[in-house]
């Protein structure tokens, strides 16, 4: 009881504590409307391996550093060839596997950068090392140091942590870099699901149903993933661990048993099932049990999303004649219509921070993501001249949208930011890919 | 006695037919297994193969047959021909919709008349209607769909009298095109109900 009351007084605090302390550290006000991009240096990175074995680490390691901050869209990047410092004479020994102790700053705050980040990468006897810091250029001193022992395919992940790192020493935001994504996508016929990291490295197959998935969708927590699967003859949704691998089947109507959703706290899934004749929105624990039928239609009723706050659940139906987005009370009432412009809007997601609503719709000539305010206002097109685009799913951050597209045939899953811009193709394997979904970060239950 | 036989013959020229017309995973592994028999390597060539040949059934049937010599391909050469007049052409009787709609055509109507008649003949013949769409929209909206066409022949059907055990429904949505949906002519054509037996 005693200890009970201690954590509740800490967590209460914790905002508190917590924000003072970010209020010290951070350097860019990204939600300030004159927020402005912030210079920041990346020095060359210096890769310590034998002759034999030049992997262009040191390349690598800044170029996916490099890409990591372009894609965050907080930097202005300065990446120069060579390093203004003049250290030519003495370059560091090999031996040591450390960075020198400060670089001489100046010539980088000449160049116009208020932040460096130097690297070093060591690569000996199967073991990498990347050492890593950020300087601010300005006040001449270290802000953040890490070094990351890993093996040498885990170059990337130590990159991205690193990025992290930098984006939440410079703006108090967490950063996204060690997220990943779940998707469809074909082996021979059938569709399985994989899991990427956020930028599209480090594909694997988490199934083996050899057989129709569809729909993934990740708890809260990132732990587990609800899906449709034609494994046992109908449209069923299942239930996977992403830690353990364990899977059971949660539902099996006949009919459609689809389309699922979690809510913000986890507790709730929304769905779809045509068990009663007609496709309807229902929710239910995410064991099965506790079904509620939430719309009584006799038009199509599919593809809920939770809005943040879980008050409210986005949906598609075809009860205005061709299938619109419509918004609803979480418990099914006042059911209102949201989108009037073009004849099939499909695949509401709402953005984790509440303030828009994405959808794929034929609107601005094919098939595109757009965006609109709940309230129905600020109808945006985003995705142009990328050929049919589905799906959105928004980033844990609410910055940026995946999606598929077919602009590359596939469909393969892009990545964009929230404004339509700094457009990235992440996947890059034969078949098609599709129904991707951004997975919130791993929290463990407790 | 004979109309035993001839509706075993039925079912072969079926089950032959789906296996041309149909991509339905469940139904090809049927004929998989049939044909391979105990042979292990036989599964496992056969495993390889799906991703380099989409959607060509007759392969399949030609890699599975030397494992496994005689008995198939002689069956399938004998039930052809004299069955197929009597046959129902299940694949001539699919249906065609128009974009984003459920309701039947005239010529579908026509085409559920002439399978019922058939189903009244055959009284243990089970069907499944599959609901199918183009890929225009996301596939959740489509599965959507294409229950909805699967439905709306359902109901027609036992309007005309056919028992509602005797027909089930699934929709595949825009999952299993029967031509790339690379125009709106292919995509018109994906816009169907299928008609396979069922068990």
């Amino acid at each position: 009881m005693k200890k009970n009351f201690l954590i509740l007084l800490v967590l209460l605090l914790a905002p508190v504590l917590l924000s003072q302390v970010l209020w010290a550290k951070v350097y860019i006000d990204i939600r300030s409307p004159s927020f402005r991009k912030f210079p920041i240096a990346l020095a060359p990175f210096k890769a310590l391996t034998l002759p034999s074995q030049d992997m262009k680490l040191g390349e690598r390691g800044r170029e996916i550093l490099r890409e990591d901050l372009d894609i965050s869209g907080f930097f202005s990047l300065l990446t120069p060839e060579t390093s203004p410092e003049k250290t030519e004479g003495a370059p560091p020994a090999p031996e040591r596997g450390t960075a020198p102790e400060s670089p001489d700053l100046q010539p980088w705050a000449n160049l116009g950068a208020e932040a460096l980040v130097t690297g070093v990468i060591t690569y000996k006897d199967g073991s990498l090392t990347l050492e890593a810091r950020l300087y601010d250029v300005v006040k001449k001193e270290l802000i953040v140091g890490k070094r990351y022992i890993g093996e040498v395919t885990d170059l990337s992940r130590m990159v991205h942590r690193f990025a992290d790192e930098i984006v939440f020493a410079l703006t108090g935001e967490q950063g996204l870099f060690q997220t990943q994504i779940i998707f469809v996508s074909t082996v021979g016929k059938n569709k399985e699901l994989f899991l990427m990291d956020w930028d599209g490295r480090n594909v694997t197959q988490i199934t083996h149903h050899n057989s129709i998935i569809l729909s993934p969708r990740v708890s809260p927590d990132g732990t587990k993933v609800v899906f449709t699967s034609y494994k046992m003859g109908n449209p069923d949704l299942f239930i996977k661990d992403l830690r353990t691998g364990e899977e059971r089947r949660i539902s099996s109507f006949p009919g459609l048993n689809m389309s699922p959703a979690w809510s913000p706290d986890g507790k709730r899934l929304a769905l779809t099932l045509s068990k009663d004749g007609n496709p309807e929105i229902y929710t239910m624990n995410p064991d099965g049990s506790g079904l509620v039928r939430l719309t009584n239609h006799p038009a199509i009723d599919v593809s809920p999303t939770w809005s943040p706050d879980g008050q409210k659940i986005g949906f598609v139906s075809s009860r205005g004649g061709n299938p619109q987005i419509y918004i609803m009370e979480a418990n099914g009432q006042n059911v209102q219509r949201l989108t009037f412009e073009g004849t099939y809007n499909t695949h509401p997601s709402w953005s984790p921070r509440g303030d828009r609503i994405a959808f794929d719709a034929s609107l601005g000539g094919g098939r595109n993501i757009c965006t609109i305010r709940p309230d129905g206002s600020d109808l945006r097109v985003l995705s142009a001249n990328l050929g049919k685009c589905e799906i959105p799913s928004w980033s844990p951050d609410g910055r940026h949208l995946i999606f598929s597209s077919d602009r590359d045939g596939g469909p393969h899953i892009f990545l964009m930011d929230a404004e339509g811009t700094r457009i990235k193709r992440l996947t890059f394997q034969r078949g098609s890919d599709s129904y991707s979904y951004w997975i919130p970060r791993m929290r463990e239950p407790k | 006695m004979l109309k035993k036989s001839s509706w075993w013959l039925v079912i072969l020229v079926c089950v032959v037919a789906i296996g041309f017309l149909v991509t339905g995973c469940s139904k090809k592994s049927l004929v998989k297994e049939e044909a391979a028999g105990r042979q292990a390597p036989a599964t496992e060539t056969k495993k390889e193969p799906p991703p380099a040949a989409p959607m060509a059934p007759p392969t399949v049937e030609a890699q599975a047959a030397p494992p496994a010599p005689a008995p198939a391909p002689e069956a399938k050469v004998e039930a052809a021909p004299p069955a197929a007049p009597e046959a129902i052409d299940l694949a001539g009787l699919r249906l065609q919709f128009a974009f984003d709609d459920y309701s039947l055509s005239s010529k579908s109507k026509e085409n559920l008349e002439k399978l019922a008649g058939w189903m009244k003949k055959e009284e243990m013949a089970k069907i499944q209607i599959e609901g199918h769409t183009c890929d225009i929209g996301t596939n959740e909206y489509n599965l959507a769909l294409g229950e909805r066409r699967a439905n709306s022949a359902k109901t027609y059907l036992e309007g005309l009298g056919v028992g509602s055990s005797r027909i089930s429904t699934i929709s595949y949505g825009e999952e299993r095109p029967l031509v790339p949906n690379s125009d709106e002519a292919n995509r018109s054509k994906n816009r169907r109900d299928e008609f396979v037996m069922a068990k």
